[in-house]
């Protein structure tokens, strides 16, 4: 079973086309100009479906980087 | 004794500077106040002149959402330079062809940057501001009404931008009439999300400090309630956005629990916001007023408000043309229309912008002997208000930016298993406008839908792909894109 870090840097490669290597856990939005705030939307709908979770309105807010990301995911999981 | 600022925009943005007019970062808490900011924004107008640019030089100008980004516009302006304002990520990325396109004479950002090629010898590369914070008594840059004031660009992430020229007087007579429009009073105070180098974004700088207010730049629009949140800290009584930023709000902020006493005004333009959003927001958030607006960069910025007291009556409309400007709605051959017939929305007044930079037959085309095209259609009623009914032009707009259904169809009529491809905008509540696809396929072609979608740029949305038998055309053998719904109907 992969690592949800593992999947996260997929989903990251196929929302903004980053190679899944660049991504590590201390990357953040101001790292990537795709990630705005439609790039964040986009990229919060792909995780839900991958992991089959839903984030709410405060999930959303603290997704300030991946390693947030991680944490609300494995949370849910 | 403050120099006579004449029609330097700057300089009278500068005159009129009052104990509400600061420049804030959100983010970061960093300020620069009244006492200060003047003093700054002429300080690196001087520091410009200095460092051996002449007035009506060109220089790049990589903006973020702060206060220093501002000042180095404004300063630029100040000294009679031509700022060219660009958001700083599409600088880094083309800096050699903006400055072969733009012929500027310097470029600078907020941060010492490695840029992706170095740029021509002769441009002055400059960062920062000038740490010299002494009194400057250079006087503004004397100018005529029509001497090029700023080149803002039309386009951004993809291709060669298209430069609009606005002139002193342009930004003059919108800044006015805006304020006018607005109501806006000498204590405001704007939450700005929206880029400088985007003309609305632009326009609630001026606005806000013309009539001696000040701005707060938040760049963290991504998590909205931290905008919300520094609304109320900052004790902001104006936000600005464009239909994205409002569905956001709506849908994944929580606009409906946080307290914004301070506000007195959304301003939303950049696009039509569905008449049900607009009903939600004023639901949502019930004390500030909602003014609905319509504008472009080739008329400086704003051409039409709708007044709120005409919000509900006129749900729906783009609102009156602001009072300094005249609208015909025209047939193809140009004839005027009445009231409540459709046709292409032109505009004359001083806030038309002077035309496009080094395109002078589309400037002609364009800028059609003082009156604008607009390339929108749309109508009147009865009243004078204005209802956009669709767009004449070539693009659609996703995520703010325009992109052109040429290049679209370009880039998939590329993948093997196409024969043909047409592209049409559909509305959609986060980016604006999507991409839906048309496509006729080779015969025998496999599966072509998925290889499409791989071929788009990761900056485009695409809402759907259908297959279809043939493209209609127009008689002159283009793509007829007013009847591709239709036909997508037919084929479903």
């Amino acid at each position: 079973m992969q690592s949800v870090l593992a999947r996260v840097q997929e989903v990251f490669h196929e929302t903004f086309g980053t190679e899944p290597q660049l991504i590590s856990l201390e990357t953040t939005p101001s790292d990537m100009p795709a990630w705005d705030s439609v790039g964040h939307l986009d990229l919060a709908s792909r995780l839900e479906q991958v992991f089959g979770i839903s984030f709410d309105v405060d999930d959303l807010m603290g997704m300030e980087n991946v390693r947030e990301i991680v944490r609300i995911i494995d949370a849910k999981l | 004794m403050a120099a006579t600022p004449g029609n330097n925009f700057s300089g009278r943005l500068l005159n009129r500077l009052g104990e509400h007019s600061s420049l804030i970062d959100a983010a970061t808490g960093e300020a620069i106040l009244r006492s200060d900011l003047h003093r700054i924004i002429v300080g690196f107008g001087a520091s410009l002149l200095s460092n051996g640019l002449n007035p009506r030089d060109r220089v790049l100008i990589g903006c973020t959402l702060s206060p220093s980004s501002s000042v180095a516009y404004l300063g630029a302006m100040y000294a009679g330079l031509v700022p060219i304002p660009m958001e700083e990520g599409v600088l880094i990325a083309s800096i050699s062809n903006l400055i072969k396109g733009t012929g500027a004479r310097a470029v600078w950002t907020e941060k010492s940057l490695r840029f992706s090629a170095t740029p021509e010898t002769g441009v002055v590369i400059l960062d920062g501001l000038p740490a010299d914070r002494r009194t400057n008594e250079l006087s503004p840059a004397p100018c005529e009404e029509n001497d090029l004031a700023v080149l803002f660009a039309t386009s951004g992430s993809t291709g060669t931008p298209r430069f609009v020229m606005v002139s002193h007087g342009n930004l003059i007579a919108n800044t006015e009439a805006i304020i006018r429009s607005q109501g806006l009073s000498n204590d405001e105070r704007a939450m700005l999300i929206l880029p400088l180098s985007y003309c609305f974004g632009a326009s609630v700088l001026h606005s806000h400090l013309y009539q001696g207010g000040g701005v707060v730049f938040d760049r963290r629009f991504m998590f909205p309630d931290k905008v919300l949140h520094a609304i109320d800290k900052y004790a902001c009584t104006t936000f600005a956005g464009v239909p994205t930023v409002y569905n956001i709000l709506l849908r994944r902020s929580n606009i409906r629990s946080i307290a914004m006493p301070t506000l007195r005004r959304f301003l939303q333009a950049g696009g039509q916001l569905a008449p049900q959003r607009i009903a939600e927001m004023r639901v949502a958030v019930p004390n500030p007023k909602f003014y609905v607006m319509y504008g472009q960069t080739e008329a400086t910025a704003r051409i039409s408000c709708l007044e709120p007291e005409h919000l509900d009556e006129k749900l729906g409309s783009a609102g009156r043309p602001l009072d300094n400007l005249m609208v015909r709605i025209v047939d193809e051959d140009g004839k005027d229309l009445p009231a409540e017939e459709v046709g292409e929305i032109m505009l004359r007044g001083p806030s038309i912008a002077l035309g496009y930079l080094n395109e002078s037959e589309e400037s002609v085309r364009v800028f059609n002997r003082g009156w604008l095209r607009t390339g929108d259609l749309g109508h009147l009623d009865a009243e004078g208000f204005i209802w956009i009914d669709g767009r004449k032009g070539t693009f659609l707009k996703m995520r703010g930016v325009r992109v052109s259904f040429e290049e679209v169809e370009a880039k998939v009529a590329a993948v093997p298993g196409v024969y043909e491809c047409a592209a049409a905008a559909v509305p959609h509540p986060e980016v604006g406008e999507a991409l839906a696809l048309y496509i006729v396929p080779e015969n025998g072609a496999g599966d072509i839908i998925d290889p499409v979608r791989r071929s788009l740029s990761i900056n485009w949305t695409c809402e759907s792909i259908q297959i279809v038998s043939e493209i209609p055309k127009t008689a002159s053998g283009k793509v007829s894109r007013a009847s591709l719904p239709a036909m997508a109907s037919r084929t479903q």
